[in-house]
Formats: structure tokens, C-alpha cells, sequence
């Protein structure tokens, strides 16, 4: 009775040294094949033929000089970032908007449109991609960014709403609100100042699953884009790959530079991330 | 770290209220579509191009019309093999797409059928019958057909030297030549069969031979893409004997797992001594290994003979009849049907012959042994005369034939699979 | 009603219209779409003009091993990562909330695979698995005097081996989801189970896996659903073979529609195909709910 507990804490407290040291050697293994595209990137088409896990005989940025040329890096990178902002600042805002209104009425009318919402969610909207393609080219929107990132909006918000909505109604506090409508303030007032401060933590998640999603989207651009100089970062590495490539030295530095702002996005997110969740954004 | 996170979403907050309008009393605005698409500001007339392959397959010749046609841009899309069709499809059915619809010969007819393409009948003349026949449909020419393609299986000199081997002149010398490759503890033939194409193609190979080349099957190919003949009927024999191959165990299981580029991998480094492709491979293979000396020889039938190889007219450019710029368009194409854009179109794909009448280009060394092949004019495709839904036919039967390599069917399930493909196929109408 | 409370009701509505909008006009219509031309002969080949062919385009579905291999690759695929991903994420969370020193640089590294597009994994794992003498993972093997394995050309564990590439991509994911989670628990809770004698096990059986409920929701459904969905990573991995061993449903339904051109046949296998999502999502929704109430 007076034993056991304290054995059991002391094991606890234990620094875990085996598990720690399991965990690196897992960690090493999901590394495998990401170092491995790294080393590739500095290797020639022979080194990585015929060493292909070896370090690179010499830190040579010739491969990426080369991509950064031929995918006319700065252009495409400029476009995929106004792409993934304006679509991700559109889920957000949107999303986070809707899901309020929604969250805050509760006619059958609302709860119907959040179903509606909800239903996206299962909707694989791949498959009504003929009939958005002939709404783009209707709309006038054909080549233009703006396509891209109005379709963006429209298939990213459905989750969007659902993350907001359920932190809306689970840890949103009704009585700020309504102290402000006493004191004469408007809907959107009371919204912009007082809840969606609020959200933060959610607007993190959401932030972080949309920008993963819009970067790494490639059917919508190649649908959207046509003209080289709207081209984003996917359709540049695969213009180059073309129906026959097997140069790796010079397909792997075009990958590297496409995730590469996207890892610096989440290193700097990720503490964020995993705090600001845990503030409550998966209460529901 | 969690102030600038703040920060960062104040901004974000700014720029977001910035962009929906959003002041303290109204709901939102939205932005308002239409405004996207921006119309060319230039002087100069912009035309579009999209093709399958790497921009690098026609780069001499972007290079020339750049320089002969200084008021017309071309911007160059590239859309991967896989996409292509849909896209197309897709963009031409909207009435958009590319000026120049790069084709091939089924999505020629396809296209003209429904009244996308150009009739560009004035450009005829210039192209020999073989070439433009297939771009043809109801006597106009919808097409300009580019450098032809063509396939047989490469293979390693300095292998073949080492151990006293000669190239093959009839499939059981080539089963011979795989044994003793075999034998010697050499990977006989590389093969990236996670793809359905190599295995169609090889097992053509012997078909034409087999059978295609006789005179009485001279019409088969059409007569199959209308209905009135089966593969399951025909093909049989020639396809088993053809998957000798398979049954010795020189194509295995293990391709399955094995990618184009792996395969040429294998060739290129000479772990394995033969592979069937084409031209386009050369550049990549002389990349990873410089010294390489590479050969090629035919498909080959059970008699001796010239052989066949596997080809026919390469990609189509095509006008789209929708296009904003059609003399622009013409234009381009005119100059593509002159010696001089045929020469800077062939630079980029060395190997292949033209379609424009008196021009011929020599054969580069590594295609000496296939000399003969071409001189009988045994280069042929046998899906070129399949009709409209050839794609997915040939797609259909490489598939098939993956499963007969996987053991869980066999040719002549294979075959009729494929029969029964084509029947389903014709449901979509003509 | 005052003016007011009209002005604040309309207010709200504004609120929900420009998310509406987009959905409806990008996402709801496009999709809807698809059931008028399930009914219809809209192929390829015939673009205007459509005519009503009532359910004959269902019946085509009903005999096809196209659809059939689709639905239970997609299905089974679907429940494999929700299997896989949820517990090993969950068991990655709880050892990776613990205080070790490399903590930080070991969740980067679990999480980093996320980051890459269907397009990168395909070519890096595709690559990896190959059988050729440059499959760096049978190289391995063969090393250590195992047997080649196929991973990716035989039919038998195409899938399985397709399945083992994304739960290395998404596992780190649902870590981080649930690591946020588990910082949401009170430790004070920890403690009474400490004085209560519960051992690590216990512990976690009985204090933790509830708590998580929220987000082992969220994860699951969105593996499921994702799952069902699946198609990109096939493409670039196995493009639906050997053969059509690794179809699933948004595959097949590719082929037909735009490779083969049967645009209504394609659209009638989204209508049923949303159906079937739509029912195991409700059903799976239900039960973690339930679950939810009970362990409460």
C-alpha cells in the first residue's frame, strides 16, 4: 500500500533512455528516404547511379543553379505563394466567418447549410471537374490565379468550417458577446473584436492543413494555368520531367526547391501549432 | 517564437480584412471574378503550343521559329503523358485550348470529328502519303505530321563483344541469345513493366511479324478498331509463342516492380545487356554512362527477315479551330513544313525520319543495325489504325499482358480481355 | 421583430454567404452536375445534345470488376491508414510527449514527410521499391541475404506496400494532432492516478485514451474519408497496376471517365461511390460518438 506507488512513480520518472534511443533509430529510418532526395541533389548522374546512398563527393550547387534556372524559380515560387496566401487567407477568413454565423443561429436553415457544409467533406470534388472547367471558362477566369485560388476557397472550406465551427461551440464564450450587443456593438464588430481574436489556435490549424493542401495541389494549376508565366512551382518540376526523364540530378533539386519554403513554414508553425491546439481546438 | 506568431497574425488578420472588405459595418464583399484574365499587351501575337514531351524534344525548333517568325511568341505548355488526353479533352470541350494541339493519330480523327481541329489541307501536298495518312480524315488533313518514332531493342556492343555474341536474326536466335546472356550471369533484357507499354510493344513486335506482315492481314488493324475482327481469334498463336520470353523467365515477375527509368538505369550502366526503346532514350543513357556503345536490332519473327520495328509518324501539330490567332497558327505550322523547320525539329530527335517530301536525314551510328529494317520500310504501329479509341485499347492490353506476367492469366484471356474492351468502347458512340 | 434584431439576423447571413458562395459555385454545383449526367449518354464522343437514358449507366456499374476492385481496394485502403495511422500517431504522441532530449528534432523529423506532395513521394518511394538491381530497399535485403520482394509489382501486396509509404507520410501528422491533444490534459489527473497505483499502461487506458477522444475523432474521420478518396499517391506510385490490381474507386473512375471517355458512366460512379462514403462516415461518426459518450 504505501510501496507500490512509489515504485511505480520512481519507474516513471526514469529517464527512458531505451525508448529515446528506439525512437532516433525509427527517426533514422523515416529520414532514409529524405535524405536520400537531399544527397541526390548533389551528386552526377553517374555518382548517384552507381552510389546512390553515399554522401556527395563534394557540396556541389551546380544541380540547384541549374533548377533554379530552368524553373524560373522566383516567378514560380512569387505565384505559388500568392496562390497559397490568397487561398489560405480566403479559407480562413471565410471559414472562420461562416462557421461563427453558423455556430451563433440555429434556424433549421442554418443547420441545414452546415450540413450541406459537412457533406463537402466527403464529396470527392475531383469528380465534377468537367463542369467546373467549363464554369471557370464561362466566368472568364481561365488563366488566371484567381481561378485557381477561388477553387482553392471553394474545396478547402468545408473542413475549415468544421475545425471553427465545433471550437466556436465548445470554447468561444457567449457572454462576451452578448455584453457587447448590450453596449450597441454590430454583429461584425462583435466578431472581428471580440471572437475571432479567440480562434487563434484554430486559425493555426487550419492555416497549416490549407497551406499543405494549396502548395502541394497540382490538378487545379494544371487545369487553370496555362500560360508559362502563371506557372507554379509543381507544374515547373513537371514540365521538366516530361513523358521519358530518368535525370534525377536534375528532377531532385526542382523537388527540393518546392518543399523547401514549406519546411521553413512549418518549423516555424510547429510550436505554434501544437500549443495553440492544444488550447482547445479539438474540444467537439 | 509565440509573439511573432502573434504578430504574424495580426498582419495576416490586417491583410485578410484588407482583401473581403470588411470594414466594422458590413458583412463582406466579395471579391469579384472576371477580372483574370489578362489579354495579351504586346504587339507581338501569342500561340500557344501544348505537347506531351519535355520542351527540350523540340527546343531548335522553338529556337527557329523565334527567329524566322519574330512577331508570333509561342509559349510552350508541357503536360505530362498521363494528363494529356484529359486535359485536352477537357480544354478543347470548353472551347478553349491550346492554338496548337500537339496529337496523335487516333486523338486526331477524334478531335476533327467533333469540329475542333483546323482543316489544314493547304499544307498536303508537302508530306508523302505515309505521313499524313494518318492525320487524315475524310481527305483533309487535320495534322502536319512530326519526326516519326520508333522502337527496337537496344543493346550493349560491349557486352555482346565480350562474350562473343552476335545480334539475333530470328526470335529463336534471340531466345538463344537471351539464354547464353542468362547463362553467363548477365541480366539478358532490362525491362520497366510497371508500365503497360513495353510488354504491349514487345509482343507487337512479334505480331507484325507473325502475322500483320502477311498480305491476307493487311486490313486486320481496321478491321479489329471497327468490330469486325478479334484479336482472340487471331493473335493467339503469335502472342504465346512471343511469350516464350516469359515462360523461360528472361521477362519475370520482378519487372513488374521496375519503372522506365530504372530500366534504363539497368541498361545504361550495363547490368543488363538489352532493352527495347527508342531514340528519345539516347541522351539520358549516354548521360549516366558516357562510354557506353549501343546497337540496336529489330523485332524479329520465326523466319529470317529484315524484321519490324515498331513505330510510325510522331506527334501531329494540329490547329485548334477556336484559336483567337489562325494566321498566327498557320504560320508557325507553314514554317514547320519546310526543310529547314523539319531539320531544327529533327535536331531534337535524332534517330527519326520526316514525312516532308525530299527531305532525309542520315542515320546517327547507334542505329546501324537497323538499317535494313528501314530500307524494307517494316516500321509500324498496329494500334495508328485502331480508330478512335486506340489508346485505351493499347492501355487495355498492356494491362492484360501485366497480368499474364503476374500468373494470374493467360494470353488468350488476355486478348479476349481486350476484345471485350474494344466492344465496350464502341458504346461511346462515333 | 425590431429593426435591429433584423439588422443582426441579416448580419449573420452575411457572415455565412461569401464561404456559401464559393462552396456552392465551386465545389456544390460542379459535383451536382455529375448526377444530371449519370442520367445522360454524355461521352467523349457526344458533347450536345444530350439525351436521357434513364439508369442504364447505373447498370453498366453493376457488372463491372473495374468498380469492384475499386471499391474494395478504396475500402480496404481506407481502413487500413485509419487503423495504422490512429495508433501508431497515437503511440508516436504519448512516447514524444514525454521529456527526452531530442524531443523537438524527433517530431520534425516524423512530421517532415508531410510536407511533400503525392507527386515527390511517388518518385522517392517508387524508387526505393523498385525491384531493379537499384531498389535501395532490396539492395537491403539482399544484403542481409533476404529474398527480393516486389513491393510495388506484385499484386498481392501492391497495396499493402502503397498503404506502408503513406502511413510513413502521414503518421508524424497525426502525431502532432494528437500531441496537441494530450497537452490539453490536466496533469493533476496523472498524479491521482499515481497515488491510485495505476501503472504507465493503465494510466494510459484509463486517463489518456479518453481524453483523446477529440482528436482521435478527427484523425479517424479524416483518415477514413481521405482514404476512401485516395488517388493521387496511386497514380504516381502504381498508375492502378500490375494489371488493375491497385485501382480504387477515384482511379477507375478517372479511367473511364477521362481515359476511356464515358463521361456518364464516370459520373454515375461518383453518385454511387459519394453514397457509399457518405454511409460509412455517418456510421463511423456514430460509433466515435457513442464511444465519445461512454467513456465520459
Amino acid at each position: 500500500m504505501t510501496t507500490r506507488p512509489y515504485s511505480a512513480k520512481r519507474r516513471l520518472r526514469r529517464y527512458p533512455w531505451i525508448l529515446e534511443a528506439i525512437l532516433i533509430l525509427l527517426a533514422a529510418v523515416v529520414f532514409v528516404p529524405v535524405y536520400y532526395l537531399i544527397v541526390t541533389t548533389f551528386k552526377s548522374p553517374e555518382e548517384a547511379a552507381l552510389h546512390p546512398l553515399s554522401l556527395p563527393a563534394g557540396l556541389d550547387f551546380g544541380n540547384y543553379a541549374a533548377a533554379w534556372e530552368a524553373m524560373v524559380y522566383p516567378r514560380v515560387l512569387a505565384n505559388t505563394a500568392i496562390v497559397t496566401i490568397a487561398s489560405v487567407i480566403g479559407i480562413v477568413v471565410f471559414s472562420a466567418m461562416a462557421a461563427y454565423g453558423l455556430a451563433r443561429r440555429s434556424h433549421t436553415l442554418h443547420r441545414a447549410i452546415f450540413y450541406l457544409f459537412l457533406a463537402g467533406l466527403m464529396v470527392p470534388f475531383q469528380m465534377g471537374l468537367v463542369s467546373l472547367y467549363k464554369l471557370i471558362n464561362a466566368l472568364g477566369l481561365m488563366d488566371s490565379l484567381l481561378a485557381v485560388i477561388f477553387v482553392n476557397i471553394g474545396s478547402g472550406c468545408t473542413i475549415a468550417i468544421f475545425l471553427f465551427h465545433s471550437f466556436i461551440q465548445s470554447s468561444v464564450p457567449l457572454e462576451l458577446e452578448e455584453s457587447a450587443f448590450m453596449d450597441g456593438c454590430s454583429v461584425p464588430k462583435t466578431f472581428w473584436l471580440i471572437a475571432f481574436p479567440l480562434l487563434k489556435p484554430v486559425i493555426a490549424t487550419v492555416a497549416i492543413v490549407s497551406t499543405l493542401n494549396v502548395w502541394n495541389d497540382f490538378m487545379n494549376p494544371l487545369l487553370f494555368l496555362q500560360s508559362r508565366e502563371h506557372n507554379v512551382i509543381l507544374l515547373e518540376v513537371f514540365r521538366n520531367i516530361g513523358q521519358f526523364s530518368v535525370d534525377w540530378t536534375s528532377l531532385f533539386p526542382m523537388l527540393m526547391l518546392g518543399v523547401a519554403p514549406l519546411m521553413a513554414f512549418y518549423l516555424f508553425m510547429q510550436k505554434y501549432m501544437i500549443k495553440g491546439v492544444a488550447a482547445g481546438a479539438l474540444k467537439g | 517564437m509565440r509573439k511573432a506568431s502573434i504578430t504574424l497574425f495580426v498582419v495576416l488578420m490586417a491583410i485578410s480584412m484588407a482583401l473581403a472588405g470588411c470594414s466594422g459595418n458590413n458583412g463582406s464583399n466579395l471579391p469579384n471574378g472576371g477580372e483574370g484574365s489578362e489579354k495579351e499587351t504586346a504587339e507581338k501575337v501569342k500561340v500557344r503550343l501544348a505537347y506531351w514531351n519535355k520542351e527540350d524534344s523540340v527546343k531548335t525548333l522553338l529556337a527557329l521559329i523565334a527567329k524566322k517568325l519574330p512577331d508570333i511568341e509561342v509559349e510552350y505548355q508541357f503536360i505530362d503523358n498521363k494528363q494529356y488526353d484529359n486535359i485536352i479533352a477537357t480544354q478543347l470541350a470548353a472551347g478553349s485550348g491550346p492554338d496548337i494541339v500537339s496529337v496523335s493519330p487516333s486523338a486526331s480523327t477524334k478531335y476533327a470529328k467533333l469540329g475542333y481541329l483546323q482543316d489544314i489541307s493547304a499544307l498536303a501536298d508537302r508530306y508523302n502519303d505515309a505521313g499524313k495518312n494518318v492525320y487524315s480524315a475524310d481527305g483533309k488533313l487535320y495534322a502536319i505530321p512530326g519526326i516519326s518514332w520508333f522502337e527496337g531493342i537496344f543493346y550493349n556492343v560491349d557486352i555482346f563483344d565480350q562474350y562473343g555474341l552476335k545480334p539475333p536474326s530470328t526470335f529463336a536466335e534471340e531466345l538463344a541469345l537471351h539464354k547464353a546472356l542468362k547463362d553467363k550471369g548477365i541480366k539478358p533484357q532490362a525491362m520497366g513493366a510497371k508500365s503497360w507499354e513495353p510488354m504491349m510493344k514487345s509482343s507487337m513486335g512479334y505480331v507484325m511479324n507473325e502475322f500483320l506482315a502477311k498480305p491476307e492481314n493487311k486490313d486486320f488493324d481496321v478491321q479489329f478498331g471497327q468490330g469486325a475482327k478479334k484479336l482472340a481469334d487471331s493473335w493467339v498463336p503469335a502472342v504465346e509463342q512471343w511469350s516464350a520470353l516469359i515462360q523461360d523467365g528472361y521477362l519475370n515477375e520482378e519487372m513488374l516492380g521496375i519503372d522506365y527509368d530504372q530500366a534504363l538505369d539497368e541498361f545504361a550502366t550495363g547490368k543488363a545487356a538489352m532493352w527495347e526503346s527508342g531514340p528519345w532514350a539516347m541522351e539520358a543513357i549516354k548521360k549516366k554512362n558516357p562510354n557506353i556503345k549501343v546497337n540496336m536490332f529489330p523485332f524479329y519473327g520465326s523466319q529470317p527477315g529484315p524484321g519490324w520495328l515498331i513505330g510510325g509518324p510522331g506527334v501531329g501539330f494540329a490547329a485548334n479551330s477556336k484559336s483567337a490567332h489562325p494566321e498566327a497558327v498557320m504560320k508557325v505550322l507553314d514554317l514547320i513544313s519546310t526543310p529547314e523547320g523539319q531539320q531544327a525539329f529533327w535536331n531534337d530527335n535524332k534517330g527519326g525520319s520526316s514525312y516532308l517530301k525530299g527531305v532525309e536525314f542520315e542515320m546517327p551510328a547507334e542505329y546501324e543495325g537497323v538499317k535494313e529494317t528501314f530500307k524494307a520500310g517494316n516500321v509500324y504501329a498496329p494500334w495508328n489504325n485502331w480508330g478512335d479509341n486506340a489508346q485505351s485499347l493499347i492501355e487495355e492490353y498492356g494491362k492484360r499482358l501485366q497480368e499474364v506476367l503476374g500468373g494470374s492469366s493467360s494470353v488468350g484471356d488476355a486478348l479476349k480481355g481486350t476484345d471485350e474492351k474494344r466492344a465496350e468502347l464502341s458504346d461511346l458512340g462515333s | 421583430m425590431n429593426q435591429r434584431t433584423w439588422k443582426r439576423e441579416l448580419n449573420y447571413s452575411l457572415f455565412i454567404a461569401p464561404a456559401l458562395l464559393f462552396y456552392v459555385l465551386f465545389s456544390v454545383y460542379p459535383f451536382l452536375s455529375m448526377f444530371y449526367y449519370s442520367v445522360t449518354d454524355y461521352t467523349v464522343r457526344k458533347i450536345t445534345n444530350l439525351s436521357f437514358v434513364g439508369l442504364d449507366n447505373y447498370k453498366h456499374l453493376f457488372g463491372s470488376d473495374l468498380l469492384r476492385t475499386g471499391l474494395k481496394n478504396s475500402i480496404l485502403y481506407a481502413v487500413l491508414m485509419t487503423v495504422f495511422q490512429t495508433s501508431l500517431g497515437l503511440v508516436l504522441a504519448v512516447f514524444l510527449d514525454r521529456k527526452l532530449a531530442t524531443r523537438n528534432l524527433l517530431r520534425s523529423v516524423f512530421f517532415m514527410p508531410a510536407v511533400f506532395s503525392p507527386l515527390i513521394v511517388g518518385f522517392l518511394w517508387g524508387y526505393l521499391m523498385s525491384t531493379s538491381d537499384y531498389g535501395l530497399i532490396n539492395q537491403g535485403l539482399e544484403a542481409l541475404g533476404l529474398g527480393k520482394i516486389n513491393f510495388l509489382g506484385d499484386k498481392d501486396i501492391a497495396l499493402y506496400s502503397i498503404v506502408f509509404t503513406q502511413l510513413w507520410q502521414w503518421t508524424g501528422w497525426a502525431m502532432v494532432i494528437f500531441l496537441a491533444n494530450l497537452q490539453s490534459i490536466p496533469k493533476d489527473l496523472y498524479e491521482a492516478a499515481d497515488i491510485d497505483g495505476a501503472s504507465g499502461w493503465k494510466q494510459f487506458w484509463r486517463v489518456t485514451l479518453p481524453l483523446m477522444q477529440p482528436s482521435v475523432n478527427v484523425v479517424a474521420v479524416t483518415a477514413m474519408i481521405g482514404g476512401l478518396k485516395v488517388f493521387d499517391i496511386i497514380l504516381a506510385l502504381t498508375d492502378g497496376g500490375p494489371g488493375n490490381a491497385t485501382q480504387t474507386i477515384m482511379t477507375a473512375y478517372i479511367k473511364t471517365s477521362f481515359n476511356e471517355g464515358f463521361y456518364n458512366r464516370g459520373a454515375a460512379f461518383g453518385v454511387v461511390f459519394f453514397g457509399i462514403v457518405m454511409a460509412i462516415t455517418l456510421i463511423m461518426m456514430r460509433y466515435l460518438s457513442k464511444w465519445g459518450e461512454k467513456i465520459r
